[in-house]
Parts: C-alpha cells; sequence; structure tokens
C-alpha cells in the first residue's frame, strides 16, 4: 500500500490481540495517520490521532461527550476536511478521492437522517437508488434487512408514525443496503433500550460474523464497547490514550482483585501469599477480616491461595472475585469516570469547553 | 446520476402531495388574489367612469379588463413562490440531517440542487397550471370576471406560456436553492426571502400595469424578469401585441438570459455551500 510506505516509513501498525501480544494489521481497511481538525476558536476536536483497522475488525471508540469521535467519524466518511494528518479509508484518500471512498462506506449517523414523510420502505427504497442497487435487488435486500431489524409490520408506515428506536433500527438498516465494505456506526444504541440495545448488538455481531464487514462504531457505553469490539480505542479530548483489545485494557487496570473473608486479617495471612511460588502479588490490604488481593489472574491464583490457606488451617468464609472493568480502565486512562460525563450528558457548547478546561488545568 | 436524481425528486413530491395542508394553502394565496384583489380592484372602471373611451388594452398590456391582466400575473407569482418553498425545504434538509445523508452517498453533487429545482418546477407547473384554469372558470360564474382568452388561443401559445413559466421557474428555483443551501439559519433565509420578495412583485408588470408607473418605477420594471416573462405571456394569451412592451421574442431571451445567469450563480453558491470544510 503506497500510503503506508509513504507515511509509516515501512513500519508496520501493530493491532493487540487477546492474549496481549500484538500482531500486524493485515489489510488496513482505515488508516489514519496523525489526523487532526481544528475547528475556528482553537477547539482541538481531533489532536493527532492515528490508528489502524483491519478488514473484519469491528473497531470502537469509547470516550465521553465532545471527545471527538463524531468529528473523526465526519472526516472518514468525507463530510469534513481535516485541518492535519491523512486518513485512507479501503485504499482511498479521503480528502483528494471523496467518491471512491463513498462507494465503499456506510454510515449511520448519530442524529437519524430518516425521512419522516416517507415509510419506512420508502426510505430504504430512496437508500438503495442513491447507491445504485439495482431495483429487484433492492428489493429482495429492503425485504431481508427489514426482517432482521423487525420492522416488516411497519415497513408501510410513515416514519414520523415510529418511535425512536424503530428509527434508530430503521436507519441501520438503510446502512446496509449497499452492503457497504465499511460500516461507520456513530452511537449506534443512543436513546435505545435495554431490550432493543443488546438486540443491536446481536444484529451487528451477526453481520461480523456473516459478511466480513469491517466496522468502525463509536459509543459512550462501556458494555457495548465490550460486548462488541475486537479492539477499543479511548478517546478523550481528541487524542487516542489508550488502544487495546477489551481484554488487554482491563488487563493495563491491573488483574483481578479476590477478596477473601477470614476469622482475622492481619499480616501475617498477607505474608503467607506473599510468600508463595507463582502468585505475581500486585497489592494486598487488609480491612477488618477480609484480605483484598490483587492478582494478574484470578483463575489460577485463587486454587492456589485457597490450597495453603487450607494447609496452614486458616478457615475461608467466603471468597468475592472482581473482575476488571472497563469502567475502571476508563478511569485509570482518563483519571475520571465515564458515568460522571454521561449523568451530565448532552451538554452545550459552553458545559464542554468548561469542563474541558477543568481537566486540562488538573493535567 | 438520472436514477438518483429521479428518486429525489419523486421523495420531493411525495412529501408534497401528503401534506394536503401545504397544497390548500398554496392555492389559497393565489385564489384569494384573483377573488379579492383581482375582482375589486378594478381600474378598468376608472377609464369609464372617465368616458374618453381609451383603450383599456394599452394599459393592460392587451388584456381586455384588469381581472385577465392580473390572472396572468399570477402565474409568476406562484413561480415566485415555490421557489421560496424549496429553498426553504433545502435548509430544513440540512437541519434534519438528510442533506448530510446525500452528502456521503456516492452521487454527483449537483444532483442535490438539480434534484430540488426539478421538483420544484414539477410543483409551481402544476399549479400555475390549476390557478389559470381557476381563473378561466371564473367567466361562467354570474358576478365574476374571468380571464378572458383570446379566441385564437392554441396549443403552440399554451406550449410558449409553459416556456416563459419554466424559465423563470427554473431560475428563480436556482437562486433560492442555492441560497437554501448557503444559508444556515432559517431567520436569515426568511429575511433574505422577504427582502427579494417585494422587489421582484412590486416592480414588475404583474399586478401593476406599467402604464401607471412613475418614471424610475417604469425603467425599473422593464428589466425585471417578471416583467419578462407577463409580458410575453400576456401578448401569448390576448393574441395581441397592443400594450406590449417588447415583443414575444425579447421577452423569451430577457428572461432565458435571466435564467442562465441565477443557473450559474446558483451553481457557483450551492458548489461553495456543498465543499467540505
Ligand atoms: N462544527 C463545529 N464547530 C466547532 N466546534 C465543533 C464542531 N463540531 C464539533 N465541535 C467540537 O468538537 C469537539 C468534539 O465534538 P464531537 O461531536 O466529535 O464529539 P463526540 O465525541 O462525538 O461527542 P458525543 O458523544 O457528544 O457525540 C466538541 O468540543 C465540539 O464542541
Ligand atoms: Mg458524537
Amino acid at each position: 500500500m503506497p500510503f503506508r510506505d509513504k507515511f509509516y516509513h515501512g513500519k508496520l501498525a501493530w493491532r493487540a490481540n487477546s492474549e496481549g501480544g500484538f500482531v500486524p494489521v493485515e489489510d488496513a481497511v482505515v488508516v489514519v495517520d496523525k489526523l487532526e481538525k481544528v475547528f475556528s476558536g482553537d477547539v482541538r476536536a481531533v489532536d493527532s490521532i492515528s490508528f489502524e483497522v483491519g478488514r473484519g475488525e469491528i473497531f470502537g471508540f469509547l470516550g465521553p461527550n465532545g471527545a471527538g469521535k463524531t468529528t473523526t467519524i465526519s472526516i472518514l466518511t468525507t463530510q469534513t476536511l481535516p485541518t492535519g494528518g491523512r486518513a485512507e479509508v479501503l485504499g482511498h484518500d479521503v480528502v483528494k478521492e471523496p467518491s471512491k471512498v463513498r462507494k465503499g462506506i456506510g454510515l449511520v449517523a448519530q442524529e437519524l437522517t430518516v425521512d419522516d414523510e416517507l415509510t419506512g420502505r420508502e426510505n430504504m427504497e430512496l437508500q438503495a437508488r442513491l447507491y445504485a442497487v439495482p431495483y429487484s435487488e433492492a428489493k429482495k435486500r429492503i425485504d431481508e434487512l427489514l426482517d432482521l431489524v423487525k420492522l416488516v409490520d411497519s415497513a408501510d408506515r410513515l416514519v414520523k408514525t415510529y418511535s425512536g428506536g424503530m428509527k434508530k433500527r430503521l436507519e441501520l438498516s438503510e446502512g446496509l443496503i449497499h452492503r457497504p465494505q465499511v460500516l461507520f456506526l456513530d452511537e449506534p444504541t443512543l436513546g435505545l433500550d435495554i431490550q432493543t440495545r443488546t438486540s443491536m448488538w446481536e444484529h451487528i455481531n451477526k453481520l461480523k460474523k456473516e459478511t466480513n464487514m469491517t466496522i468502525f462504531l463509536t459509543t459512550h457505553y462501556l458494555e457495548e464497547a465490550d460486548a462488541l469490539c475486537d479492539r477499543i480505542g479511548i478517546i478523550d479530548h481528541g487524542r487516542v490514550i489508550a488502544l487495546d483489545t477489551p481484554e488487554g485494557l482491563k488487563k493495563t487496570v491491573g488483574g483481578d482483585v479476590i477478596e477473601i473473608e477470614v476469622a482475622e486479617c492481619d499480616e501475617d495471612i498477607l505474608e503467607v501469599i506473599k510468600g508463595m511460588p507463582g502468585i505475581a502479588l500486585l497489592d494486598g490490604t487488609c480491612t477488618g477480616n477480609k484480605a483484598r488481593i490483587k492478582v494478574p489472574d484470578s483463575k489460577t491464583s485463587l486454587p492456589k491461595i485457597l490450597n495453603s490457606f487450607m494447609s496452614k488451617r486458616i478457615d475461608v468464609a467466603s471468597v468475592v472475585i472482581r473482575k476488571p472493568s472497563l469502567d475502571q480502565a476508563f478511569l485509570e486512562f482518563t483519571g475520571r469516570e465515564l458515568r460522571d460525563e454521561e449523568s451530565n450528558s448532552k451538554p452545550g457548547h459552553k458545559d464542554q469547553s468548561t469542563s474541558r478546561g477543568r481537566f486540562r488545568r488538573r493535567r | 446520476m438520472i436514477g438518483e436524481t429521479l428518486a429525489l425528486i419523486a421523495r420531493d413530491l411525495k412529501r408534497w402531495y401528503r401534506t394536503p395542508a401545504q397544497i390548500i394553502l398554496v392555492f389559497t394565496t393565489p385564489l384569494m388574489w384573483l377573488l379579492l384583489f383581482g375582482q375589486a380592484f378594478n381600474i378598468g372602471r376608472l377609464a369609464q367612469v372617465d368616458g374618453t373611451g381609451m383603450d383599456l388594452r394599452l394599459v393592460f398590456g392587451g388584456a381586455p379588463d384588469y381581472f385577465s391582466f392580473m390572472a396572468v400575473g399570477q402565474t409568476a407569482f406562484i413561480m415566485l413562490f415555490a421557489s421560496f418553498f424549496s429553498g426553504v425545504s433545502i435548509l430544513w434538509d440540512r437541519k434534519f440531517g438528510f442533506l448530510s445523508k446525500l452528502q456521503v452517498a456516492p452521487i454527483p453533487r449537483s444532483v442535490i440542487p438539480l434534484s430540488r429545482i426539478a421538483s420544484s418546477l414539477v410543483k409551481s407547473m402544476l399549479q400555475a397550471t390549476v390557478v389559470i384554469l381557476l381563473a378561466a372558470s371564473f367567466v361562467l360564474i354570474p358576478g365574476l370576471s374571468g380571464l378572458r382568452f383570446s379566441p385564437s388561443f392554441g396549443i403552440v401559445e399554451a406550449a410558449g406560456m409553459a416556456l416563459f413559466l419554466a424559465l423563470l421557474g427554473i431560475g428563480l428555483a436556482a437562486l433560492f436553492v442555492a441560497l437554501g443551501l448557503v444559508v444556515r439559519n432559517e431567520e436569515t433565509l426568511f429575511g433574505l426571502i422577504n427582502l427579494l420578495n417585494f422587489p421582484l412583485m412590486f416592480t414588475s408588470s404583474a399586478l401593476i400595469p406599467i402604464a401607471l408607473m412613475p418614471d424610475w418605477l417604469r425603467t425599473v420594471a422593464l428589466y425585471n424578469p417578471i416583467t419578462f416573462v407577463v409580458d410575453g405571456m400576456r401578448q401569448l394569451v390576448f393574441s395581441t401585441d397592443v400594450g406590449a412592451e417588447y415583443s414575444v421574442a425579447v421577452d423569451m431571451l430577457g428572461i432565458g438570459v435571466f435564467s442562465g445567469l441565477m443557473i450559474g450563480l446558483g451553481a457557483v453558491l450551492a458548489r461553495r455551500a456543498l465543499l467540505r470544510n
């Protein structure tokens, strides 16, 4: 790929695999290199980010409001020009060859774009014609997709009579009508109830399995990133601050926490664990009658610990394992909880800039 | 290119005929003009009262009475208002995300304004036809004046009228669709429309005979694109060049040039507005 040679000087980008190792990103369909977007008023929405997405991968951007997720998508889908850096989608430069990029991609935007005054089916038909899908083929696909998003019964109703979730589902099926090679999903489940969200996840996973489609999605739901993505980029203030598999991200947080309830917890008990072979104790504290132990892998450590407790006749009342969550990962990387940001979500520009200012000062 | 354009035209028309309120409103305004203004403002009477026996056709661009005069003028307004609506509708499409959907789609950018101009033209030509037929049918209603066509009005004249209206409609729609793309804010667009609306309407000979205008206004009116259109159409409808300002050919040339200029201006504006930034 000439672009890569030019900008990576023969160096390959690396993708983390689930074992915590790294493998080169082969057949990258999205290549982003030092991409930057500065809006007027010196708003750095995207601040020199670089990453690659391999074919068939589900890649997720996880970040709070105003992090720069939509702006990145908007550049990659040829709606906005970057102010710096380069981006290629399917081997075509998004700045120089927008029409070639457009042919291979699909976008389900964050905002609803379906036409309220048309029926669901008419919306799909229009989309099919905009993407030059032959009529008979379009007809077939529309029926399939409406079935997939469970809108068959309401297909011939005007979209203005749809609920928000129905519109979002229609929007998703519209993005699929031309079978894009790369599908961009900007917050695909925003505003959906748990049930619809889960079924949306199912659709997306199914799509990946069946079609080897590459999916680039953004979300500020940790569960969503965890459930869907092969790799996650944590983005905040226009920067990718971590990029790894969900497992890898959790690992960097520092492993599992095991809470063991004993008759009385003291230094001796912690010493017992510290002295055990094959256990890399990361942290150990006593709170009341509970020993809190942090280890890289609870699956193998816990049996060893329990065995040695038994041989030393220490009675164990209960055991709790806390797996690291993306919540923790996010906290670790950004210095704040994603949920805080979410609770006052959808703020105006003012709110975002003040929270940004606060964060910058803290740094 | 053709496929996408037709699909978008169909979409615009569906939105239109599914909103009966919009259709009713679209016909109410011209009908009010015809019924209230056209019937009441019968300035032809003044000349009759005066008793000088002057040829009214000289004042009314060949029309036998004021109503016939202004009924032809009404069709130009229909083109004007339909173009306003198209401009506003494309701004709404931006607001509701539909435009960004089109911008991501692999279609030539020009399809976006062209399809809107075309759908605007379909709507406005239909409306103009209906209004002309209504105005003509008033003749049959006792107590009302109606649009009195010349007996020699035929298919050629009708086609000529359609061409005049279409050229006006294309030029105006090109301008307002481009404005709808450039302007991002409704208030500004409405303000602009208002700003253009009055001069276009009242410095033309659509409602007010040029003969009655003060000199300065007459000079302006003679270059108003609407004047070319109504001047030409009246000659076709009443089969006479009595009271005409220009020959039909010059009228056609005038509106053709206007339309061409507006398409050029619209293309420049729309291109800029659809460029990424
Ligand atoms: N057109 C614009 N002009 C100026 N600033 C903008 C513009 N669009 C976005 N921004 C700013 O860029 C930053 C990133 O916005 P962006 O929409 O990409 O965030 P996001 O990650 O998608 O957030 P959300 O989760 O709320 O959708 C924000 O600070 C926003 O205010
Ligand atoms: Mg966003």
